[in-house]
């Protein structure tokens, strides 16, 4: 028998299969801390490239002009013996107090200056389009969980939204251009020729598209997001107990004030906070707003126009889309990196300051309401 | 009486207060259907997804089908047919090119320097210029042609867009501008005669090119330097396959007619099993999805053989293995990668990822790996990685799902039996929960093939289908997918254009993909779901 000092008579003996067993979990437990490795990588070598970016050494440590300035050409150039990095407005006005000498500079489109154009225009894009799709959202999550009995064409519902969930980004991009952009209705004094229009009596309702403005991004956004939003409520009203609908009903409310008065108030803190993956997904997608919502460059901020309505039908600049554009249209060196590393640093941190705060409020919603 | 009243008042208490209907439906009716209404819009939003991609994309055919009768009936057809062979003819030199850098190379290698093996070379360099001057003569001919073809067609795309702008006066009542505007009838008859003209010059010069070619042939064949040579041998075949099927070609011109007319079905096919997407190009546009349809299937499966065994792995050490405490902290983690927007990914890839990756290929004893080192930073491998990185978590999450919901007591049967906890795993959690584990790759697969910015930033972005015949290194390539080039190519075209119309069926082409993938993982699912309980 083992002689071993710590045996006794209930001791696995260590068989063959229990040494396969010790080979196969350790390389399972290989895998998933590689996947840990992989992902701690990929956030630490962008958070500490972009700190440098975005954090200073001296008062008051934080890149105030990346954060709240506009993106400008960065100029390189040798003058006096000196080198010197300006941006666009900053070199003319150093040309201008030398004299306009001759400087041979080497420039670098969007990479001085900020980002919080795009930081704004990614706010605005996020805050309407979660307010559409929580809005029809929640609706639809009631009607399913509420007042629907089953049947085929409940089934139905619940397969759209299955599939909904499955459409590639992109493919939403192309179907808010066509039916957005393109073709959506605009109330119009008059009858525009070129596009199909229907006579109101006091005014007319064009089919000219909504062009790329916030508008058509809020709705491609909400659409997409749509099946993320109407599973999360469905989630907090099903944890909603039976006996809370019953208690009312057998008071004598209708089913609209039992779920008034006693499902919502409770499942909307728990609707809310499952939501917020759907803001993390809204505010990371590139591919739907590509061509919907947002510019390369514009040099005013949303608020900056002269009719009230014009807020809707602008374009915006937007965080993603900076990105993208930082990293596909512009040359890959040193001074290029400041801002593409900035730019991915920030939008990196807020989208999982997003998800994190996702996370820590459904577990304390979980510690909470304890039914 | 005292009771009679109090009988009514109860009873009205009990009633209720009577419901203003509006249309016969109460306020709760209206509220149930405003619900329902709410209900549909995902149904109403496929529904108008599929509407507008083909309201878009419908019009592609029409348009492919007179762009490809374009191309028959101002002869660039027969241009083509005449220069297929040239093609080869260049892809033989370049083999006969290959040939000798590695006859320079050995002879490098075995100490002469680089006057000496150019000298040592004169004879294959004699036969190898012979080879090369043997189609001079036909290369005039084509391109000859081929200048007559592009006006004809410059031509026939002149008249054309004057039919168009008159049927645009005439339809908004400027009946007189419409007249004045003169649309010259191209005469295809009389140009194609110019061209098909040509045919006994072409035959002169390809005789001569029979010629000349067997000569460098029998040359080649009878000297010293030849022996021995497999890549030679197979490169002086070929020329020989080659020259025995010329007249065939000549064969097809002959048989050629520029009024025969295009079926319209060519115009589907040309999209579906087209092998070429080329498009603003001064010859002839094609829009054949195949290179992005082989693009996207490299990339993603390139991923999924990546994301697969690591996903299913961590979501077994997850439900099976893991102590309660790396369980609280591993999961949430997992699936906090899915909230890493995509464009970063695809920044990383660019910045981080590309460079290390050709990099690591550069590293001296890993030149074992085919196709080790790879030439290009952007490539196929390069954004497999990075989306095997954003399918984990997919996969992941529903695979220990499904894990997860496996009855305790299938587990506890098996402990009873004496199985150790990884016979218990192979022999009964995974075949239990097979079905879940199918779907959740499956929807991997979907999340992945629908990517759209890490392909477009780290693909590479060069439409041609890999060299498959280069085995692994055809991973290397780079390559160009159907969500990247919607992306790509969507914010430039016109509006209405047949590129424009292609985008968009390139769209449904995703959009169908993807509907069947998830269609296929719920089928999974309900199929070979084990009766539980």
């Amino acid at each position: 028998m083992n002689a071993s000092p710590n045996s006794h008579p209930f001791t696995t003996p260590v068989t063959g299969a229990v040494r396969i067993e010790r080979i196969a979990f350790n390389a399972f437990r290989m895998a998933t801390y590689s996947i840990l490795v992989a992902a701690t990588l990929i956030f630490g070598i962008i958070f500490v490239k972009g700190s440098e970016t975005i954090f200073r050494r001296e008062f008051p440590f934080i890149n105030v002009t990346f954060l709240t300035g506009s993106p400008e050409t960065l100029h390189v150039f040798e003058h006096d013996g000196q080198k010197h990095e300006l941006g666009d407005k900053a070199f003319r006005a150093y040309l201008e107090s030398h004299g306009n000498p001759q400087v041979a500079d080497e420039n670098y489109v969007y990479s001085a200056g900020g980002i919080f154009p795009c930081i704004v225009g990614t706010f605005f894009l996020v805050v309407g389009s979660m307010a559409i799709a929580l809005f029809v959202g929640i609706s639809a999550a009631v009607f399913l969980n509420e007042y629907s009995r089953g049947g085929p064409l409940v089934e139905m519902l619940r397969l759209a939204i299955l599939n909904l969930a499955g459409v590639p980004s992109i493919v939403f991009g192309l179907f808010g251009f066509g039916l957005f952009v393109l073709f959506a209705p605009v109330f119009g004094p008059a009858p525009d020729p070129s596009h199909f229009s229907l006579s109101l009596g006091f005014t007319y309702l064009n089919f000219s598209g909504w062009g790329v403005s916030l508008l058509s991004g809020w709705f491609t956004l909400a659409f997409m997001v749509l099946p993320v939003v109407i599973t999360a409520s469905e989630e907090a009203l099903k944890a909603v107990p039976k006996g809370f609908r019953d208690g009312s009903l057998a008071l004598g409310a209708t089913q609209w004030e039992a779920i008034r008065t006693n499902v919502l108030p409770y499942a909307l803190p728990g609707i809310l906070t499952s939501s917020i993956l759907g803001i993390a997904r809204v505010a990371g997608e590139t591919a739907p707003i590509m061509f919907t919502a947002a510019y390369v460059v514009r040099d005013r901020l949303p608020w900056q126009v002269e009719h009230a309505s014009e807020v809707l039908f602008q374009g915006v600049m937007a965080l993603p889309y900076h990105i993208y554009v930082v990293s596909s249209k512009i040359p890959q060196n040193v001074y290029t990196e400041r801002v593409q590393f900035g730019t991915a640093f920030v939008f990196l941190f807020l989208v999982l300051c997003i998800a994190l705060s996702s996370v820590i409020l459904r577990s304390r919603m979980r510690a909470r309401y304890r039914w | 009486m005292q009771s009679g009243e109090q009988n009514q008042a109860l009873s009205s208490a009990l009633k209720g207060k009577t419901r203003l209907r509006v249309f016969g439906l109460t306020f709760d009716d209206v509220m149930r259907y405003f619900f329902g209404g709410n209900a549909t819009v995902a149904v109403v939003v496929l529904a108008l997804i599929l509407i507008f991609l083909l309201k878009e994309g419908a019009g592609f055919f029409g348009q492919n089908h007179t762009n490809i009768r374009v191309y028959r009936k101002a002869g660039l057809e027969y241009v083509d047919i005449m220069r297929a062979p040239l093609e080869e003819f260049s892809s033989l030199t370049r083999s006969l090119n290959d040939v000798r850098l590695k006859r320079f190379r050995t002879l490098l290698a075995q100490g002469k320097d680089v006057a000496a093996a150019n000298e040592a070379l004169t004879p294959f360099d004699d036969f190898a210029n012979a080879f090369g001057a043997a189609a001079s003569e036909a290369r005039g001919v084509v391109s000859d042609t081929t200048e007559v073809a592009s006006a004809v067609k410059t031509r026939a795309q002149v008249s054309a867009d004057r039919e168009e702008e008159k049927a645009m006066l005439l339809h908004s009542g400027k009946a007189a501008e419409a007249a004045a505007l003169k649309v010259d009838e191209v005469n295809y008859e009389a140009e194609i005669k110019m061209i098909t003209g040509t045919a006994p010059v072409w035959k002169a010069a390809s005789l001569e090119m029979q010629e000349k070619l067997g000569a460098a042939l029998v040359v080649a064949r009878a000297a010293d330097w030849s022996k021995g040579d497999k890549d030679l041998a197979k490169v002086l075949e070929k020329t020989e396959r080659f020259i025995s099927d010329l007249p065939k070609g000549e064969s097809r011109m002959a048989a050629w007619r520029w009024d025969e007319p295009v079926p319209f079905s060519r115009a589907v096919t040309a999209f579906l099993f087209g092998r070429e997407w080329l498009t603003a190009s001064f010859w002839q546009d094609w829009y054949g999805i195949l290179p992005l349809l082989v693009g996207s299937l490299v990339v993603s499966l390139i991923a999924m053989v990546i994301a697969v065994p690591f996903a299913i792995a961590a979501a077994i050490y997850i439900s099976e293995v893991a102590t309660p405490g790396e369980k609280a902290v591993i999961k949430p983690y997992i699936e906090f990668i899915s909230a890493i927007p995509s464009v970063v990914l695809g920044f990383f890839g660019v910045a981080v990822l590309g460079t290390a990756l050709r990099s690591l290929s550069q590293v001296e004893w890993l030149h074992w790996i085919p196709g080790f080192p790879m030439t290009e930073r952007l490539n196929a491998l390069t954004a497999g990685c990075l989306l095997a990185f954003t399918s984990i978590p997919t996969i992941f999450s529903l695979a220990e799902d499904a894990l997860s919901n496996v009855p305790k007591h299938f587990k506890e049967a098996s402990f009873a039996l004496g199985a150790t906890r990884f016979q218990t795993l192979v022999r009964v959690l995974i075949p239990a929960s097979l079905s879940g584990i199918i779907s959740a790759v499956l929807l991997g697969f979907g999340r992945v093939i629908g990517e759209t910015m890490v392909v477009l930033l780290c693909a590479g972005n060069r439409i041609a289908i890999p060299d498959f015949t280069e085995g692994l290194s055809a991973l290397y390539q780079p390559v160009h997918t159907m969500t990247g080039i919607i992306a790509q190519e969507m914010g430039e075209v016109a509006q209405g254009s047949i590129h424009y119309r292609a985008l968009f069926m390139v769209g449904i082409i995703l959009f169908t993909v993807s509907l069947l993938i998830n269609f296929l993982a719920q089928r999974v699912v309900r199929k070979y779901r084990i009766s539980i309980g």
